[in-house]
């Protein structure tokens, strides 16, 4: 077996008593088995995830390796991968650090990511989407590092896909760090549908400068067992984060939301939104921890996490947590699990809607709270689409992707036999 | 054969009787008013009618068109042709108008064996119908009576009535939270919507709605059961003299 796998599995125990970290065990989808990836000899996977209308520079990482040059633009922006990134602008990529276990193994074995710089005063007019698709032919353990620098003033919208290509099993340790320098504004879209097999660790680290402003979204849409580990930090007065989450899992799925957010100056804000739909025996936790350092006056922070579990076999466990050490602050924080409303599902029902299509409009509209938030009209009328098609069981990681493949039996067809069933409730 | 007839209908909330034997027989073409101190059921009729789940019938039977409903779903009541103006319309965000409406009038002729209705119909049908209450807000992006005013919310139930073209429309105090311009237009546009096919039944406190849309009959529902029956000027001896001589009147029959 695989030394890193040996040290992931070791990681549960020796951090039991870690607050952080006490609840992930990857367990089960850590096998003997996995391989780290090796490069492709035939290049990159074709597959792309397209959004319709909308136009994106679209990336791609392969299972974990990046197959094009790096890009110099002639404005300064710079892009590509981070191993050539290392070799061309030591210079630029030196920030890079280790922050807790998992990122040190990821520190010490990912094999490419995606280098971003984007100089002082630039505004990235198409949004930067990265896909990162795993379809190797063996049990992959995937590690990749981005890092993403955003200058002063300027701005810039970063997709993140996560897919499966086929079916096999999967494990990816990944780190994103990002710098957001003042008065810079960074939206930051996670997407996530990976097959049932495979887990993920996604680790963000935000840090952010004086007047920066950051909207952070993850969307779980499918997969085995995903934790999107967020961490922000305001080191600048008047910052403003909003980071918010959707997670629809059925089955044996598990999706594991830890947020923290760090305001050590004064004047910041934060909002985060995250909802869940959970069925069968699908487990969530959202873990969200706001700290208002000393000095950090006039703070705004709000938390709120609301679920609906459709089966009693479903569970969310759900710590909000605000850690404060001034008086001048407004905050709060909520939780509720739940079902839908009664009353609107009644008021629909005398419209002529049966139950199931009047629970499932209620179960999308519980959605669009979260897609709402979305900046980007284009990405958010499909994300919306992509909720929907969820709860109507019609989602596949292939059905985006512009080849089409799946139905010329190019492509392995990835339906998600997955169906929120409404009458459960 | 009536279009509704209910009889000796008892429903109760929990271990609460509140309606004990209402009788009422409504016809193709009529228009009934049902009057009557706070709770006294009216609300609770209606909903009997439509089928809330929050009332249990212990006796009697509502018969719709030769049907005996109360054993159908409530969505099934709504395509044979029942619709409930509600009193409180439920805002539900994030479930657009135009969706919502597209669904239901959709379902109603899925019901009735017919094919969905094109985009392009359906958009004309919105609009069109939209005047019948005088509806200039843009419905396209706006959740079902989220931050809509009083009487926004109660030009919507209208509105929605008109786009599902029911039998018979229960409104249940629909002119309540209504300014006067508001009411002139909601019950102006319940009475563009008469036709000889179909019945209205309007729940209201005041004889002022009643001004607009003239009943043919006035009921008056008091402890659980409709206590009189009169033509509209029952209403006009309610607004001047309120509800203690029918109280009174009954006391004098033995019947309280």
């Amino acid at each position: 077996m695989n030394a890193t796998i040996d040290h992931l599995r070791r990681l549960p125990i020796e951090l039991r008593k870690n607050e952080v970290w006490r609840r992930v065990d990857f367990g089960s989808f850590l096998v003997d088995d996995l391989q780290p990836s090796q490069r492709s000899q035939e290049g990159q996977c074709d597959c792309q995830c397209n959004v319709p209308n909308l136009e994106t520079t679209r990336l791609i990482l392969w299972n974990g390796f990046y197959y094009h040059s790096l890009q110099c633009l002639d404005n300064g922006i710079i892009y590509g991968s981070i191993r050539e990134a290392q070799r061309q602008y030591p210079n630029l990529v030196a920030e890079m650090t280790a922050e807790n276990a998992y990122s040190t193994i990821n520190a010490e074995g990912y094999t490419d990511g995606l280098f971003l710089y984007v100089p002082d005063h630039i505004t990235v007019d198409l949004p930067i989407q990265l896909q990162s698709a795993i379809g190797g032919e063996q049990p992959t353990l995937v590690q990749t590092r981005n890092l993403v620098k955003v200058g002063q003033g300027s701005q810039l919208s970063l997709i993140l896909c996560d897919d499966s290509t086929n079916d096999d099993r999967s494990f990816s340790n990944n780190v994103t760090q990002v710098f957001v320098g003042a008065q810079a504004k960074v939206q930051l879209y996670k997407m996530q549908n990976l097959n049932d097999k495979s887990a993920l660790l996604n680790q963000t680290f935000v840090a952010m400068e004086e007047g920066a402003s950051l909207l952070s979204m993850a969307f779980t849409f499918n997969g085995g067992s995903i934790r999107n580990h967020t961490e922000i930090r305001m080191f600048g007065e008047h910052c403003h984060t909003e980071a918010h989450g959707l997670y629809l899992l059925d089955k044996e799925q598990r999706a594991d939301n830890y947020v923290f957010v760090d305001h050590a100056k004064p004047n910041c804000t934060s909002h985060e939104l995250f909802k869940g739909i959970m069925d069968d025996s699908s487990s969530a936790i959202f873990n969200g921890h706001v700290l208002v350092e000393d000095g950090a006056v006039k703070t705004e922070a709000y938390q709120t996490n609301r679920n609906i579990l459709l089966t009693d076999k479903a569970s969310i466990d759900t710590k909000p947590f605000l850690e404060i050490y001034n008086d001048d602050v407004k905050c709060s924080h909520g939780s509720t699990t739940g079902q839908l409303d009664d009353k609107a599902l009644f008021y629909l029902r005398t419209r002529g809607l049966s139950e199931r299509i009047a629970r499932t409009l209620l179960m999308a509209a519980f959605c669009d709270e979260v897609t709402q938030k979305v900046e980007i009209p284009a990405l958010r009328d499909w994300l919306g689409d992509m909720c929907n098609r969820r709860l109507h069981g019609e989602l596949s990681p292939c059905s985006d992707c512009y080849l089409n493949c799946s139905t010329t039996g190019g492509c392995e067809k990835l339906k998600l036999d997955f169906h929120l069933d409404p009458t459960k409730l | 054969m009536a279009l509704l007839s209910i009889r000796n209908l008892h429903a109760s909330i929990g271990e609460k009787e509140i309606l004990k034997g209402v009788n009422l027989e409504i016809n193709k073409g009529e228009v009934h008013a049902i009057m009557g101190p706070n709770g006294n059921g009216k609300s609770t009729l209606a909903g009997v009618i439509a089928g809330n789940p929050t009332f249990t019938v212990t006796q009697g039977e509502v018969i719709y068109n030769g049907k005996n409903i109360l054993d159908l779903p409530v969505d099934v009541r709504a395509n044979e042709g029942i619709f409930l103006g509600f009193q409180y319309p439920v805002e539900i965000p994030g479930v657009s108008i135009t969706n919502f409406m597209r669904t239901a009038v959709n379902e109603k002729r899925k019901y009735h064996g017919l094919d969905p209705m094109p985009a392009g119909e359906f958009l004309k049908l919105m609009e069109e119908k939209k005047k019948v209450v005088e509806m200039t807000t843009n419905l396209a992006n706006r959740s079902v009576n989220q931050g809509f005013s009083g009487g926004e919310k109660k030009k919507n139930e209208i509105f929605q009535m008109a786009m599902l073209d029911p039998t018979l429309a229960i409104l249940d105090e629909t002119d309540s939270g209504l300014d006067i311009d508001a009411l002139r237009i909601v019950a102006t546009g319940v009475n563009k919507l008469r036709t000889p096919n179909n019945a209205t039944v309007v729940i209201t406190h005041y004889q002022r709605l009643l001004d607009y849309i003239v009943p043919d009959f006035v009921h008056i529902l008091y402890e659980g059961r409709i206590v009189k029956t009169g033509p509209k000027e029952l209403a006009l001896d309610l607004e001047k003299n309120g509800y203690d001589w029918i109280k009174k009147e009954l006391e004098e029959k033995g019947e309280l």
